[in-house]
This record gives structure tokens, sequence and C-alpha cells, in this order.
């Protein structure tokens, strides 16, 4: 019997291999290092694209062959050794919402630049991974008088006046209002697109109803903007381009279902005002 | 016309940083995705004032926020989908979506036997539209990765680095 062909796949020139920066951590937990890295990047609404580059960028100062598989709900990473192929290890972390924050997008990809650039240890991206779910957000308030006035620009921009910018901005300053406040408190997330949604419509109907504006109906078509899951969609096209067909096609149904809740909401808004002329 | 451009890239700059706030994007990208909302918007009013089609000028408004983006990625050190997304969200058809939803309940309340054939066509078309201008927007903000061939826009440093050739 032939003892070389009982491994085939083991590469004999161990030694002439380099030894990388992180060699002697072990491969379970580089892969828990990974899978949070992806998972905060998913939960923040980061594109496939983006998050396969930052976790090959940590990667590549392993010694470690990474492949990983993205799906909706759960990212799967495996790993194997580079100079010893019999060591492999596969782990799934599962995706816990969908929400965006640009704030961590950035900082990721700063930190995993840092790492590949050899600016930083690994303690140290391990301790700054920890700290980078704790990224603070923007003041609540600020956001929503932000979004207000957004809406209401958006109000201007479709033909609306100062009346009809108005009620665009206290509609869509209280829809958010109502959006996270029940985000914060749990509810499903349809429940909560189409109560904002609904509380929205019926604010900025007030305009209709009365004819208060020049051009009544903008105040409704923009108020409701701020609920339009951009992000989402854009990310669901993007993934397409570049050929995450799966989660593409996922994020696409996920934003389709966000926009017919909107419209359900809206739907319920308009018959409760009693719009006939819109 | 130039007083309109001007209003919409003032009007456009709020808008932008208000979606900018909203995605949490960083302090520092804020006045960036709110310059490049502005004038991006501002570029698709100009061209709709000269008298192309809207699909066409959305398309080119978001194509240069996507290579500005370029551009600003390396001054502040930020990815660009950070700020170039909620650049081009001032662009999102939300008075066509309004009016698709609104044509399926015009359509709903006409019934089987009203004549129902007027608004379906204009609900497929304002569907179509919504959807044009959404694929334009996720080709803008994609254009780097699109049109040239490197992965990252890190390695994009100098003209040189885009390899035309």
């Amino acid at each position: 019997m032939k003892t070389e062909n009982l491994h085939p796949t083991l590469p004999r020139d161990e030694a002439a291999t380099p030894k990388p920066q992180a060699c002697d951590l072990s491969i379970s937990e580089f892969s828990q290092i990974l899978l949070q890295a992806s998972a905060l990047l998913m939960e923040s609404g980061a594109h496939c694209e983006r998050i396969h580059r930052n976790i090959q960028r940590l990667a590549s100062k392993s010694p470690f062959l990474v492949e990983m598989f993205i799906s909706f709900n759960a990212i799967s990473v495996s790993l194997s050794d580079k100079s010893n192929a019999q060591v492999v290890h596969t782990a799934t972390k599962a995706i816990k919402h969908h929400g965006i924050h640009f704030g961590v997008v950035t900082n990721a990809s700063v930190l995993t630049w840092k790492f590949h650039d050899d600016e930083i240890s690994f303690d140290e991206l391990q301790t700054q991974l920890k700290a980078l779910k704790d990224t603070k957000r923007h003041p609540v308030w600020m956001v929503r008088l932000f979004i207000g006035i957004a809406c209401a620009c958006l109000c201007v921009l479709v033909g609306g006046n100062w009346i009809d910018s108005a009620c665009t901005f206290v509609a869509s300053v209280v829809g958010l209002t109502v959006k996270q406040e029940m985000t914060k408190r749990g509810f499903n997330l349809m429940v909560v697109f189409m109560a904002a949604s609904i509380v929205t419509t019926l604010i900025a109907g007030l305009d209709v109803l009365y004819g208060l504006g020049s051009f009544p109906g903008s105040s409704v078509a923009t108020a409701v903007l701020y609920l339009i899951p951009g992000v989402p969609l854009i990310n669901s096209i993007i993934d397409l381009l570049k050929g995450y067909m799966s989660i593409g096609i996922a994020r696409g149904t996920f934003a389709g279902f966000i926009l017919l809740c909107i419209a359900v909401g809206m739907f319920v808004g308009i018959s409760v005002v009693g719009l006939k002329n819109f | 016309m130039a007083a309109q451009v001007c209003a919409d890239v003032f009007f456009s700059f709020f808008v932008a940083v208000g979606f900018a706030l909203l995605f949490e994007t960083p302090l520092k990208a804020l006045i960036v995705a709110g310059v490049l909302g502005g004038l991006g918007h501002g570029i698709r009013c100009l061209m709709l004032q000269l008298g192309f089609d809207l699909v066409l000028s959305t398309l080119c408004g978001t194509v240069f926020i996507g290579l500005a983006g370029i551009f600003f990625a390396h001054k502040i050190h930020t990815p660009p989908v950070v700020f170039t997304l909620p650049a081009c969200i001032t662009m999102i058809p939300g008075l066509f979506a309004y009016r698709t939803i609104l044509g399926c309940i015009k359509i709903y309340g006409a019934g089987v036997d009203g004549d129902a054939s007027k608004h379906l066509q204009e609900t497929m078309y304002n569907f179509i539209l919504t959807s044009s201008l959404l694929f334009c927007l996720a080709i803008g903000i994609s254009i780097a990765a699109l049109a040239f061939r490197k992965k990252s826009v890190k390695e994009i440093k100098h003209v040189k680095d885009l390899r035309l050739n």
C-alpha cells in the first residue's frame, strides 16, 4: 500500500510558505470573528460585495482560506488551513434584523483596512470589533427634524407650495416618531410600516381634505417617502448586478413587501379621510 | 431657468442630508452627501429643462454622483456607498410610486363592469417608470464597480488606475 496517496491534498512544502501575522490563533476563534464582522455589516445594510470584500481583507492576513455563503437569514463561513488542508471549520451565524447604520459600515471598512495594512494587531481588531456594535447614533430628535425638512423639501421639488410642505413636515415627523417608537417596543416590522403609513396619510390627507395648499396631492405623495425602503431596493439591484442572485431576489422581495405594507396603509388612510378627487 | 436649477440644488441638499441622517451616515460625510445630492438633482433638473427624457436625465444625475463619489471617498476616507446612496435618494420616484398605488386603488374602484382600461394603462406606465428610475439609481451608485475593473474604490487613486485601455 502506498502511503503517500493517503493525503493527496496535503501540500509538501509547508515550510516554504511565509507565516502570516496572526498565525497563532485557532481556526474556530477566527471564524467567530469573521462571522461577527459579516453579520454586523449585514445588519447595518451593506451589500454582499462589500461584506465579501471586507471578510477577504481580514482573511488575507490569516493563515486560512475563507469561503463564505450569504443568505437573507444567516451567513456561513468555511475556513481551511492553507498549510494543512485537513483542518477545515464551518460556522454559521443568524442575522437578527435588517436595519440601516452606515456609521458601522464606514468604521468596519476602516477597521479592516487598518488590519490589512498592519496598523493594528489581532487583539486590537477583536476589541474594536466588539466596540463597533455600539457605534454612536445621531440624536433621535435631530433625525426626526431633518427627515421632516427633507420630506418638506421633496414636496417643494414636486411642485407644492409652503402650506403643502408644512403639512408634509408635520405628517412625516409624527409618522417617523410612531415608526421609531413602535420599533423600539418590538412590534412586527410590517405592522410598524403599516401603522406609520396610516398616521402619515391621515395627517397629510387633511391638506387634501380642506384644500389648503396649491397642489394638495403632493403632500400625501411625499410625506410617506421617509418609509420607502431605499436601501434594500438599491442593495437588491446592486446584488443582482454583482451576481448574488439569491440574496438580490430576497432583498427585492423584502423591499416589495414593505412597499405593499405602505400601500395598504395609504389605502386605509385615504379611505378614512374619504378622498374622492385625489 | 438658472434660478429654478439653483432652487432645485438648494432643496435637494436638505433632502440628501435628511436621509443621510436617517441612515446614520457619519457626520463628516453628511455635507458631502448633501452637496452630491444637490448637484446630482441639479443636473437632472437642468437636463429636464433642456428637454431631455426623464429616465436619461436621472441616469446622468446618478452617474455623476457615483463618479464624484470616488473622488470624495479618498478625501474623507469613507466607503462611497455611505454618501452616494442618500444623495441618490433625492431622485427616488416617490410621486410615480404614489400614482402607481393610486392607480391600483382606482382599478379596484372601477370594478369588473366599469371601464378600467385607462387606469390600467396609466398604472402600468407609472409602475414601469418607477422601476426604471430605481434601476437608474442603482446603476449610478455602483457605476465605479461596473465601469472600472477594480474591486475596491480604494484602488482607484489616479486616472491611470482606471486602466481604461
